[in-house]
């Protein structure tokens, strides 16, 4: 993903309760993925990873994929 | 010290409320006819702490991704499955903090988490995004599968010869 994932599909917003488009952003051992390789600016990453860990609290997304 | 907060308060539940949103996880020993009984509950104790609610969901039956435990009277439940469910309001950020001791003591919730959000609908982005990303890579590997299968056959048909004559 050269672009910003978040900028190309015009989200201005990043929800926790999105568990579909957050998964992208996750490595299959369920870690968040780097800037390097999600692409999108730094703004969206710190959003993106924040709207990651509060669906992991409710139970949305895993802490960890044995 | 007492006067000025009184005040305060009604100044602010004026001006200073925001928009919040509570998403929660209801223990799954409710039936599923009473969720939504729950969930009427819940707008009914916002709007009681002056509360205007803007959106919702349902509470739905999700599985969870880990298990979660909570202590009632001294039990240790373990729970797998519970329902889902998020409402949009706004608040006064002080009547907030009264709402979060409120719902702690709650017995039907797991857990709670009320953040700051805008008032705009969030999720609704969610379809067209979906429908772009498959889009793309279909129309490529189609392109591909169809120069690379003549290729193929050559290279095959080189190979066989070349096993046939040594």
């Amino acid at each position: 993903m050269k672009q910003d994932y978040f900028s190309a599909n015009n989200i201005k917003y990043i929800d926790y309760k999105d568990v579909e488009i957050l998964k992208k952003f996750l490595n299959p051992n369920g870690k968040i993925m780097s800037h390097k390789r999600t692409g999108i600016t730094a703004k969206n990453q710190r959003q993106l990873a924040s709207a990651i860990k509060h669906a992991r609290f409710l139970g949305l997304l895993p802490f960890i994929v044995k | 010290m007492q006067e000025p907060e009184i005040k305060d308060e009604n100044e602010i539940s004026e001006e200073n409320s925001k928009v919040y949103e509570l998403g929660y996880l209801l223990i799954p020993t409710i039936k599923e006819e009473d969720a939504p009984v729950n969930y009427g509950n819940l707008k009914e104790l916002l709007v009681s702490f002056n509360g205007e609610i803007i959106s919702g969901e349902m509470p739905k039956m999700t599985s969870l991704a880990y298990s979660m435990a909570k202590v009632t009277s001294n039990i240790k439940n373990k729970f797998n499955t519970a329902y889902f469910g998020w409402i949009k309001f706004t608040m006064n950020s002080q009547k907030v903090l009264e709402l979060k001791k409120h719902l702690d003591l709650d017995p039907n919730i797991i857990r709670f988490l009320i953040l700051k959000t805008i008032k705009e609908n969030t999720i609704a982005t969610k379809r067209f995004a979906r429908g772009e990303m498959y889009k793309r890579p279909a129309m490529k590997e189609n392109a591909k599968n169809e120069t690379a299968i003549p290729i193929n056959k050559e290279e095959i048909d080189k190979e066989i010869d070349a096993l046939v004559i040594s």
